[in-house]
């Protein structure tokens, strides 16, 4: 019986070890496939490196003002008529009532005229959108046209957005917390090669599973990063909270 | 098996109860193995060399070889009792047989006896294997009901249900019932099967002995 005890507790101890260890033994071999993520909010997105409206493109081709041709707020010189019956000489008092008269139906013809000429302006205003419009259309297929916050070449690329969208696609494999509503202001630097070489926690609600789940993300989001734009170091600010992770405007 | 680290203190000692069955369990198992293995090869080589002899001292004189074989003991009982009731009856040598049909109740008795206390001896244990069979898997299924307790008890705190948060708590649980069927189930199989081999070595006792008390009752008739 004794011996029978020994060998037991000698295969239990194995299986043991043998599970303790089996990851490290026989580690797994399946590949996981990445997830991407399409923003169809922010389509279409070439390529994260390229694109920007804000910094020339746009600029340099942006639609003239509208045609300062006649001012419609400007009022226009309106006829005097009343200058003269006023600059006449006032010898009888009828006289002076006829140029009375004279006076309110000519104020009448300038509110008409005034009304036409605003409707025309409006009109000429709307083509000019229109116009202008029409040329950003033409425009988009060779000008630098991106996201709002793109700093690259082509056409609606936005590296911050890559970038978040990456974090994101990490955080959701990495999330956990304990504490409720927790939040992790993260700053990040990402140089040339695109790879993270500082991160730092500015701000957190202090659950300190969130904040490891949000290294852990930064640092696996960090394997798979494209070079930022024009090789350029890149800084973002990201917050992140278990809903998902939004930048930070501060 | 980092998924343990994180488990309650109750699925813990459910841990332990479950492993501390399973270790005795299967030192029951692999001793019974052993025994009901030993019972049955020197119970048929016993069997062959008892056919072979004509006299009952030649296999007293020999009975030592087959120690493992339950037959062995009813045959030194019933050989014991007929040689105590030869020495009452003032009979030189039992191998003789030269008894009355008083004596046999006598051998009968003793091989009754002994078939009983072979019978205890070889299902001595067993009854702990059929006990993990039916409990381990409720003993892990009462450490999975707590850890899922305790992993609801923590969505509750922090606010969030997604998976993150629910599925190790649950993972941590299960293990419990994991473990609880990987003690029940070798147990329930070896309980099985160590009840049909008993079973089958009662049957030989039995054969035994009709075979021991007809020799005995021949050779008084033949008297």
């Amino acid at each position: 019986m004794g011996v029978s005890f020994s060998i037991s507790a000698v295969i239990h101890l194995a299986v043991f070890l043998l599970l303790l260890w089996w990851g490290q033994l026989f580690p797994t071999t399946a590949t996981v496939q990445e997830t991407y993520y399409v923003d169809v909010v922010n389509l279409p997105v070439a390529n994260p490196r390229a694109g920007s409206p804000t910094q020339k493109g746009n600029d340099a081709e942006a639609p003239p003002p509208p045609q300062t041709h006649e001012s419609p707020l400007s009022m226009p010189s309106p006829p005097q008529p009343s200058t003269k019956a006023r600059t006449a000489p006032t010898g009888k008092a009828q006289k002076a009532e006829k140029t009375e008269k004279a006076d309110t139906s000519s104020d009448a013809a300038f509110a008409e005229k005034m009304a036409k000429l605003e409707s025309k302006a409006e009109s000429q205003q709307q083509e000019a959108a229109l116009e202008r419009l029409r040329k950003k259309v033409k425009t988009t297929g060779s000008g630098r046209t991106g996201m709002p916050a793109g700093s690259g070449s082509e056409a609606g690329s936005d590296y911050t957005a890559y970038v978040q969208s990456r974090l994101k696609d990490a955080f959701y494999q990495t999330i956990s917390y304990t504490s409720k509503n927790p939040e992790v202001v993260v700053h990040l630097y990402i140089d040339a090669d695109g790879k993270v070489t500082r991160q730092k926690i500015e701000k957190s609600s202090g659950d300190r599973t969130f904040e490891l789940s949000v290294l852990r993300a930064v640092e696996k989001a960090g394997d798979k990063l494209v070079p930022p734009p024009n090789h350029k170091v890149f800084e973002g600010t990201f917050v992140f909270k278990p809903k998902g992770i939004s930048r930070n405007k501060l | 098996m980092g998924i343990l680290v994180g488990t309650g203190l109750v699925v813990r000692i459910v841990l332990f109860i479950l492993i501390a069955f399973s270790v005795l369990s299967w030192t029951i198992i692999m001793f019974k193995f052993f025994q009901i293995y030993k019972a049955n090869s020197d119970s048929e080589r016993f069997m062959d060399f008892f056919w072979k002899s004509k006299r009952f001292d030649a296999i007293a004189s020999q009975v030592d070889r087959f120690t493992g074989s339950p037959l062995t003991v009813l045959f030194n009982e019933g050989y014991g009792e007929l040689g105590k009731f030869v020495e009452g009856s003032g009979k030189a040598d039992p191998s003789i047989l030269s008894t009355d049909l008083g004596g046999i109740e006598n051998v009968s008795r003793a091989l009754r006896r002994a078939t009983n206390s072979e019978i205890t001896r070889l299902e001595k244990y067993t009854t702990f294997l059929a006990t993990t069979g039916s409990t381990s898997p409720f003993i892990g299924l009462f450490g999975t009901v707590w850890g899922i307790m305790t992993a609801f008890e923590g969505i509750g705190k922090t606010g969030s249900a997604s998976l993150a948060v629910v599925a190790p708590g649950i993972a941590e649980a299960l293990i419990a019932t994991a473990i609880g069927l990987v003690a029940a189930i070798p147990a329930v199989m070896a309980y099985n099967h160590f009840q049909h081999k008993i079973r089958v070595l009662i049957n030989e006792m039995d054969s035994f002995s009709t075979e021991f008390l007809n020799i005995v009752q021949r050779n008084v008739a033949g008297k």
